[in-house]
């Protein structure tokens, strides 16, 4: 069930980044950026004041938590400097690659506070597998 | 070169991170605050980019006259960011990745399909893997988890 959801989560940012390849042929890189992070924050705003009703509060965090909004607008350009010179295929692999290596990486060590999976060597022959498919997707 | 190609990997890394950092706000903060944090301060800062980028000439009412369909893209996006935090407590980190990453792709064959009806061989044979490879990471792992 949670699978389906991050299933769905995956098919909806294919679809922002589709959108936000329409608004960049209107607006700049930035300003692709704050429409797509003021509309959604507005939205954000506007589900806690009238369905979950909570208080808004953001402070009271270590202040490196904070850092997360910094993260998704600088990728933003970082991930357009690697396509305009490596390519969208090679850019993609290289990412997932990083992704699946930082993913196992946390599981195993247990960081961000989240449960200790102690990584086992005969994930590697499933690993190799993802990264094969992914980067004949990519080819074709 | 060589250096591109690891700042390519390290982008990779980046944004497994960043899901993480969203994770722990949201556990400091609940689920809607801590997911407004990342907004609020993404929202500042793209201001502030946009705005020096452009030598303080930048034209802010072209953002607001864009068609309101391409709002659409920021709402899918919060929908999705919301969905890939809850859902990081009850599975791996791994899990969690291989499902977007998986997500994405299936998006990807869907409008390849049903819009441009470019579908290839060699694409499905790449799922396949892919799909594949899941299964079996979720066979490995379930014993020890």
């Amino acid at each position: 069930m949670y699978s389906l959801l991050v299933l769905l989560a995956g098919i909806l940012q294919s679809a922002m980044i589709s959108f936000n390849g329409l608004l960049a042929e209107s607006l700049s890189l930035w300003g692709v950026s704050l429409v797509v992070h003021a509309s959604g924050g507005l939205l954000l705003v506007l589900y806690i004041l009238l369905v979950v009703r909570e208080k808004i509060t953001l402070r009271g965090m270590p202040w490196y938590l904070y850092s997360a909004g910094f993260f998704g607008v600088l990728l933003v350009s970082v991930s357009s400097w690697c396509v305009s010179i490596l390519g969208a295929a090679v850019t993609t692999c290289l990412s997932v690659t990083g992704q699946l290596f930082i993913s196992a990486v946390i599981d195993h060590y247990g960081l961000f506070h989240v449960p200790k999976v102690p990584f086992s060597p005969r994930r590697i022959p499933c690993f190799l597998m993802i990264l094969a498919g992914i980067i004949l997707l990519n080819l074709s | 070169m060589y250096l591109i190609l690891f700042v390519a990997f390290l982008y990779g890394c980046a944004t497994v991170i960043s899901k993480m950092i969203n994770y722990r706000a949201a556990q400091e903060l609940g689920t809607w605050n801590g997911s407004l944090v990342n907004y609020a301060v993404a929202s500042i800062l793209a201001l502030v980019l946009l705005l020096l980028s452009s030598h303080l000439t930048a034209d802010l009412t072209a953002c607001v006259r864009v068609p309101a369909y391409l709002y659409a893209g920021g709402t899918f996006g919060v929908i999705a960011f919301v969905l890939s935090i809850i859902t990081l407590s009850r599975m791996k980190v791994f899990q969690s990745t291989i499902l977007l990453l998986a997500g994405q792709l299936l998006a990807g064959i869907l409008f390849d399909v049903m819009i441009f009806q470019n579908f290839t061989w060699t694409k499905f044979a790449g799922v396949l893997l892919v799909a594949v490879g899941i299964f079996w990471d979720t066979k490995v792992t379930a014993g020890h988890s």
